[in-house]
């Protein structure tokens, strides 16, 4: 039975224990958390990363820009448009190469897509399973097949799309793809009102989340966390209102934003966001200008500095690529959410009980392999 | 491609320029929203606070490190950015600190931005950059029992690396 | 008896049930049953090693319904479960637990190779902190090609497994 308040600080004593939550674990990627543990409670926690990690900005290095897209899609492969759109903002930056209005509205779409996806996966892994609630994790993938299936129309392939090279996307929406969508979204749209009532009303899951793992408005400033996390903390800051991208600026869309910083916040949080990523696809489907989709753009970038940010599902993507005049790059630097937020780690998982752990992780929907790069 | 660089950009330089005119080397505005200072790196921790205090760049949003061998310097990038400062919410502010090949150091920023913590820990295991007073400096991401050098300078090439 | 023959004995009667257990499992109905017994019951250790692991969360989901063949994702512990699903690319640092995984797991364990990263290095083989070469930490026995396999691809592996399991030896691991 978890308290609202959180119990008082205790020094560490002779009982205390080392508990490795080691790299094998089911459901989330490899990452081990050393936990000092006495009796029910985590005294403290050291996170050891590392164990996924692939070497990608060595990698990079080594590849030109077009072949480098594959690469660095792969570290988040449940949201890899916005790795992929990520990368490439800087250097159609340094190139000089603008992307007709049409292509914008098509990676629009299809990163809300891929928004939602991912959204749908974290919920039925990271807040589903790791709170033991499996009826959430068959529904949340059923659905989500059904939005792997259009992106597969779309193109032409399930994950790992490499859809946006520099200069715009690959392929124009297919015929009957607005309609299926529209069809789509309005199922879905049904769905969430089942998946609130099914998971996010269940009093267990609300008795599990609820104040636990509270993370104040100035402690998130000064951590530096980002995307839904930050969100639920009272900041409301979110890239594609700050420095707009893509079809944002033209689309109107609120930003979902919460006080109280506990799990279920960061829960809340994601509901939201799906839903209004159901409204900003309609709204770029119905205002879809006509055109063409795509500029073509150099092999090489000219020398120079450029730095992209897009807003993913778990945070905040910045990316800096340094050109040489040649058609590598120089230095391709990657930031992302999951790296970002995990200084949250254990700074939130502190004097708290066991079982309030997985659900500390969970909430702040860390995924290894896009850390670890 | 037209790029319009507002006053804002203008003024963050011109501040840090007034505050610290001797600290600075050199002030570079790449594009709009983006501006590059290169800064004297014996005093990091003077600059660093005053733009967190009184420009309200409040948090970092990481740390890179680019090896130039030919010019024997590696280059240590800090970008931060703001949250809380509407004017400034856009911008994002590169630092930059030139530091000798061949003993990279400077020191470190944890207790000013927090969430420098592990953006230090895998600049050291990277680029070899030590950062004095970081209080847990030790490898990041690399093999337990890795001796090999620092993987991401430019003259460490691994054999299989880059062939087909 | 004295001890040395009594040691003898015993040892000569365990040896001989031993050969008649062998015999009688080896073939006809029980190797059968054993067999059949093993391939229903296929439980996977998780271990989500890195991108395929969406796709191995995909086959687990109801589209595909891996239960209706005994792929049940509730092991309580590593002790439990037989199939090893290597998923995506195998670093330096993780194999060495993997090995250790590998080695808890009790005999019958079966591993497939998922992904091309499994397989052979796949994207990744140039890099200087993966294994390329799986197999050298242990035998695998289903090899599946893709970048992430499709789960139709996992699917049809894991009833290529089955396939092998209902033909072999009841003591071959």
């Amino acid at each position: 039975m978890t308290t609202t308040t959180q119990p008082p600080l205790k020094e560490t004593s002779q009982s205390t224990m080392d508990v490795s939550v080691g790299p094998q674990h089911p459901g989330s990627g490899h990452v081990r958390l050393l936990m000092r543990v006495d009796g029910d409670y985590i005294v403290s926690i050291d996170p050891d990363i590392g164990y996924v990690h692939r070497g990608c900005e060595k990698i990079a290095e080594y590849r030109n820009y077009v072949s480098n897209i594959p690469h660095l899609e792969r570290p988040c492969i449940i949201d890899a448009i916005h790795l992929n759109w990520a990368y490439v903002l800087p250097v159609e930056k340094l190139q000089g190469v603008t992307v007709p209005p049409r292509g914008k509205y098509i990676a629009t779409i299809a990163a809300e897509m891929n928004r939602i996806m991912s959204h749908l996966y974290w919920l039925a892994i990271n807040a589903g399973v790791f709170s033991g609630h499996t009826t959430i994790f068959m529904w949340a993938f059923g659905d989500r097949d059904l939005f792997i299936e259009l992106a597969e129309w779309l193109t032409g392939a399930r994950l790992t799309y490499s859809f946006l090279p520099p200069g715009g996307p690959r392929r124009d929406l297919p015929f009957g793809f607005e309609q299926k969508l529209t069809k789509l979204l309005d199922y879905f749209e049904k769905r969430l009102i089942e998946y609130d009532r099914v998971f996010f009303s269940n009093p267990l899951v609300v008795a599990r989340a609820k104040g636990i793992g509270v993370l104040k408005k100035e402690d998130a400033i000064k951590l530096g966390v980002t995307g839904p996390v930050l969100r639920a903390s009272g900041v409301e800051y979110d890239v594609r209102k700050v420095e707009p991208y893509g079809a944002y600026s033209d689309l109107d869309f609120r930003i979902p934003t919460f006080n109280a910083g506990d799990s279920y916040a960061r829960f809340i949080v994601r509901l939201e966001e799906m839903k209004q990523s159901i409204n900003i696809i309609r709204q770029a489907l119905s205002k879809m200008p006509k055109g063409s989709i795509a500029r073509k753009a150099p092999l090489v970038a000219p020398e120079g500095e450029a730095i992209g940010r897009v807003e993913s599902s778990r945070g905040e993507i910045t990316v800096m690529i340094i050109g040489d005049n040649s058609d590598k790059p120089y230095r391709v630097k990657i930031m992302n959410g999951s790296f970002r937020n995990l200084i949250a780690l254990p700074y939130l998982i502190r004097n708290v009980h066991i079982a309030d752990m997985p659900i500390i992780y969970g909430s702040l929907d860390y995924w290894p392999v896009e850390a670890d790069r | 491609m037209t790029q319009t660089i507002s006053a804002r950009e203008e003024t963050v330089i011109n501040k840090t320029k007034s505050q610290f005119p001797q600290y600075i080397k050199e002030t570079r505005i790449d594009s709009e929203r983006r501006v590059t200072i290169t800064f004297d790196e014996d005093h990091l921790q003077e600059i660093a606070s005053w733009m967190r205090d009184d420009l309200g760049f409040d948090h970092l949003i990481g740390i890179a490190g680019v090896d130039y061998p030919t010019q024997k310097k590696i280059e240590c990038l800090y970008l931060v950015a703001s949250f809380s400062k509407p004017e400034f919410q856009d911008i994002i502010l590169t630092l930059k600190a030139e530091l000798a090949r061949d003993n990279p150091s400077i020191s470190s920023i944890t207790s000013i931005w927090q969430s420098a913590h592990f953006h230090e820990r895998e600049a050291f295991e990277m680029f070899g950059i030590k950062f004095e007073g970081h209080p847990d400096l030790r490898k990041l991401l690399t093999l337990d029992n890795w001796e090999g050098p620092p993987p991401m300078l430019k003259d460490i090439k691994f054999p299989e690396m880059g062939q087909r | 008896m004295s001890q040395e023959t009594l040691q003898d004995f015993m040892g000569a009667w365990i040896g001989k049930m031993s050969e008649i257990v062998q015999a009688v499992t080896g073939s006809g109905p029980i190797k059968y049953l054993i067999n059949w017994s093993r391939m229903y019951a296929l439980w996977p250790v998780h271990i989500t090693t890195a991108c395929c692991s969406a796709e191995f969360g995909a086959m687990m989901g109801p589209r595909l319904d891996p239960e209706r063949f005994g792929l049940q994702a509730v092991a309580g512990g590593l002790r439990q479960c037989d199939l090893l699903i290597v998923e995506g690319t195998v670093t330096k640092k993780m194999a060495k637990r993997l090995k250790i995984v590998y080695e808890q797991m009790a005999k019958p364990r079966y591993v497939i190779a998922m992904g091309d990263c499994a397989c052979s290095g796949g994207l990744f083989h140039d890099s200087y902190s993966i294994v390329n070469d799986v197999d050298k930490l242990f035998p695998i026995d289903v090899y599946v090609p893709g970048c992430p396999p499709r789960p139709e691809a996992l699917l049809n592996a894991v009833v290529k497994l089955r396939e092998k399991i209902r033909r072999e030896e009841v003591f071959a691991q």
